[in-house]
C-alpha cells in the first residue's frame, strides 16, 4: 500500500473542512483513537470519528451486546463511554499532534446534555467536527430527537450557537418514514454537514430460549445488509434537500470495499465512513483509498469529486 | 491447512502461517474468510450456496471473524502450524468444517492476554469443560517446558463429546480421587488427567467441578501450593472460582464472550470486574483486550 500518487486527487471539501481523502471511520467502530492506532496508521484516514461522548460516563448495556445476522450484525452497546471529563483529559492529548481531523460523536438525553458536550469540545483545536447522534431515546417521553422533525430542529437550533469553530454534523436515523424531512429540519436549523445513515433497529431471537439474543432486546443493524437502504436514503437526501442547500453528506452503511464507496459517491455523498467492516479488517479504509485511486485512474478521472452525485 | 474430526461435534483445524508471534496459552486467534467482507455477503455478490437451494443456510460464509483459543503451535523454520479446536454450532463453524488442505483463511492474532505462569506453585490444576479444553492443551505443553507438574480435569456432557484420545482401563477412570496417564494428548506433555462426563459414559459421573472437588478431598493440598486455571461454560467456571475463593487458591479463568472485532474497537465483549473505579465498585472490561484471562475472583459473576 502506498499513499495516493499525485496524479489522483482524493481530497474533498466538507463545508470548508478539507480532508486529504474522503474515507473516515464511523462512530462507535474504532474507539477513541488509541485502540485503532494500535492496528493502522491513523494519519492515512481522511478523518477519525470517535465513539459517542456524553456528559457523564455510561457503562452501557449488559452483554450479550452483539450478534451476527445474515450479511450484517446487530449491536446494542448502549453508548458505553468514559464521559466528557475523561475524554478531554485522556483522549485529546493523543490527537493533538496527529494532524488528522477528529470528529466527536455527541450523545445526550436532553438538549442541555448536547450543549454541555459541544460547549466544552468546540474550542479544542484538533476537533474538526461535532456529530450529533440523535438516535438516543429522550428520557422525558421516550422519543428520539432524530425521528421527529420539530424535535430535531429544536435540538440543532439550541446547539448551533455553541458550535462556533468546529463543523456541526447531524447524523440521520433511518428509522423514519421520510428521511428527507429530518434532513431538511437539520439544515434549516443550521447543520453544516449531514451524515447518513445510523443503524436500523432490529432484533434476533433465540428459538431455544424464546428470548431476544441481545440483552437489550433490540439493537442496531449494520453491515453489508443495510447498504441498499443507506444508498437510497443518501440519494434521496442529496436530490431533495442537501444538493440545493449546498450541505455535504457523509455517506455510510455497509461500506466494505472501494466499489461500495463509489456507489455512495455517485448517490451524492462527499465523504464515506467505514464501520462494521473495521471489525473484520481494521485496514479497510486504507484498502478503499487504494481502490478508489486505481478506479479513478482506470476511468481517466483525476479527482474523487468528479463522482459526487453523478448517478444518472 | 487440515481439518480433523475429533469427536461427534469437535474438529481440529490446523493452519500454516508465516511470521507468527509467540503465543501464550489463553491467547486467541480471530479467524475469518480470506477475502473478508467481499465474499461474506449474499447481497453484494450473489454468491449463494452451491446446493442451489437458497434459504436461511445459503449464507455459508460468515461476515465477522470468530475467536478461538490456540490449542497448540508447532514451529518449522519460518512457519508455524497453529491448532484450534472447535465445535460446530453455527454458520461460522459449519463454514470452518468445509475448509480443506490448500484453502486459505484470514488470521488476526494472537490476541488478548494469556494465563500467567506461577511456577512457584508445586502443581497446576487445569479445569476444562467442553469447548474450554483447547487452551488447556497448549497450557499443559507450556507448563511442561517450565517444569511444573499439571493435572488436567476435563469434562464433557457425554463421552463422544470429549475430543480427547483415551487409552487404558475405562473402569479405573471412574474414580476421580486418582489422576491417571490415560489421555494421550495430556500424557504426551507430562500431565495427568481426571476425566468426567455428566451422564457417566466416561470417567467420573458428574460435572468436572465436582470431579475436581472429589480429587481435592482425597488429595488435600495447601492453598499456596496449587494454582488453578479454568475455561469452559460460565456455570462451570463460576463453580471452580467459588471453590478456589473459599479455599484461598489462586485461580485464573479464560472467558468467552460474543465479540465482533477482537481488538477493542467494538466494545461488545464486556466482562464485569470488581474494582474501585466508581461508587458501584465494578466496571466493564473487554474480554478481547483486557482478557480473555481474568483473575477469577475479580470477576462479578
Amino acid at each position: 500500500m502506498t499513499n495516493a500518487p499525485s496524479d489522483i486527487d482524493l481530497s474533498v471539501d466538507l463545508a470548508g473542512l478539507v480532508l486529504a481523502n474522503p474515507i473516515m471511520t464511523a462512530s462507535g467502530t474504532s474507539g477513541y483513537g488509541p485502540e485503532h492506532g494500535e492496528l493502522i496508521d491513523l494519519t492515512r484516514l481522511g478523518a477519525f470519528v470517535t465513539k459517542a461522548v456524553s456528559p457523564q460516563p455510561r457503562k452501557g448495556n449488559k452483554p450479550q451486546r452483539i450478534v451476527e445476522t445474515p450479511g450484517g450484525m446487530l449491536n446494542a452497546i448502549g453508548l458505553a463511554n468514559l464521559g466528557l471529563d475523561r475524554f478531554v483529559e485522556e483522549k485529546i492529548p493523543f490527537w493533538e499532534s496527529k494532524g488528522v481531523p477528529v470528529i466527536v460523536n455527541v450523545i445526550g438525553h436532553t438538549v442541555d446534555d448536547y450543549r454541555t458536550v459541544c460547549q466544552r469540545l468546540d474550542p479544542i483545536d484538533c476537533i474538526a467536527g461535532l456529530e450529533l447522534n440523535v438516535s438516543c431515546p429522550n428520557v422525558s417521553d421516550g422519543l428520539e430527537f432524530g425521528t421527529d422533525p420539530d424535535r430535531l430542529r429544536r435540538l440543532v437550533d439550541a446547539v448551533r450557537p455553541d458550535v462556533k469553530r468546529a463543523k456541526l454534523i447531524v447524523k440521520l436515523s433511518p428509522n423514519v418514514t421520510n428521511v428527507t424531512e429530518l434532513a431538511a429540519a437539520a439544515i434549516d436549523a443550521g447543520a453544516d454537514i449531514l451524515s447518513a445513515i445510523n443503524t436500523l433497529r432490529g432484533m434476533a431471537i433465540n428459538v431455544d430460549t424464546w428470548k431476544p439474543i441481545l440483552a437489550n432486546r433490540t439493537g442496531g443493524l449494520s453491515g453489508p445488509a443495510i447498504k441498499p437502504v443507506a444508498l437510497t436514503m443518501v440519494n434521496q437526501v442529496y436530490n431533495q434537500v442537501a444538493r440545493d442547500a449546498g450541505v455535504p453528506i457523509i455517506g455510510m452503511g455497509g461500506v466494505s470495499t472501494w466499489r461500495d464507496a463509489v456507489e455512495f459517491f455517485l448517490a451524492g455523498a462527499t465523504a464515506i465512513a467505514v464501520g462494521t467492516a473495521l471489525f473484520v479488517d481494521p485496514r479497510t479504509p486504507l484498502f478503499i483509498c487504494d481502490g478508489l485511486t486505481d478506479y479513478l485512474r482506470n476511468r481517466n478521472l483525476t479527482s474523487i469529486r468528479d463522482l459526487i452525485g453523478r448517478l444518472e | 491447512m487440515a481439518n480433523q474430526r475429533l469427536c461427534r461435534e469437535h474438529y481440529r483445524l490446523a493452519f500454516r502461517t508465516e511470521r507468527f508471534p509467540d503465543v501464550a496459552p489463553g491467547q486467541f486467534v480471530h479467524l475469518g474468510a480470506d477475502s473478508g467482507p467481499r465474499t461474506a455477503c449474499v447481497c453484494s455478490n450473489g454468491d449463494l450456496s452451491e446446493s442451489g437451494h437458497p434459504g436461511p443456510d445459503a449464507l455459508t460464509v460468515p461476515l465477522l471473524r470468530r475467536a478461538f483459543s490456540v490449542a497448540g503451535v508447532t514451529r518449522e523454520d519460518e512457519t508455524a502450524l497453529v491448532d484450534v479446536i472447535y465445535r460446530v454450532v453455527g454458520t461460522a463453524t459449519r463454514w470452518m468444517e468445509t475448509l480443506r488442505s490448500g484453502d486459505r483463511l484470514s488470521v488476526l492474532g494472537p490476541l488478548g492476554n494469556g494465563f500467567p505462569i506461577h511456577d512457584d506453585k508445586s502443581v497446576a490444576w487445569l479445569v476444562a469443560g467442553g469447548v474450554g479444553l483447547p487452551p488447556m492443551l497448549w497450557l499443559a505443553s507450556r507448563l511442561q517446558q517450565v517444569g511444573q507438574a499439571a493435572i488436567a480435569f476435563c469434562g464433557a456432557r457425554t463421552a463422544d463429546l470429549l475430543p480427547l484420545t483415551v487409552e487404558g482401563g475405562v473402569e479405573a477412570l471412574r474414580d476421580a480421587r486418582r489422576a491417571t496417564d490415560t489421555c494421550r494428548e495430556f500424557s504426551e506433555v507430562g500431565a495427568k488427567v481426571v476425566l468426567s462426563t455428566d451422564d457417566g459414559t466416561l470417567g467420573y459421573a458428574g460435572h468436572v467441578g465436582a470431579a475436581m472437588q472429589t480429587y481435592h478431598e482425597a488429595n488435600p493440598i495447601a492453598a499456596d501450593d496449587v494454582v488453578v486455571y479454568t475455561c469452559g461454560p460460565q456455570r462451570m467456571i463460576q463453580f471452580v472460582a467459588a471453590f478456589c475463593e473459599a479455599r484461598g487458591i489462586e485461580c485464573y479463568a479464560c472467558l468467552e464472550r460474543a465479540m465482533a472485532c477482537g481488538t477493542g474497537l467494538c466494545q461488545s465483549c464486556v466482562v464485569a470486574v470488581q474494582d474501585g473505579t466508581d461508587a458501584e465498585g465494578w466496571s466493564y472490561r473487554l474480554c478481547c483486550t483486557d482478557g480473555p484471562v481474568f483473575r477469577a475472583n475479580d470477576v462479578v459473576w
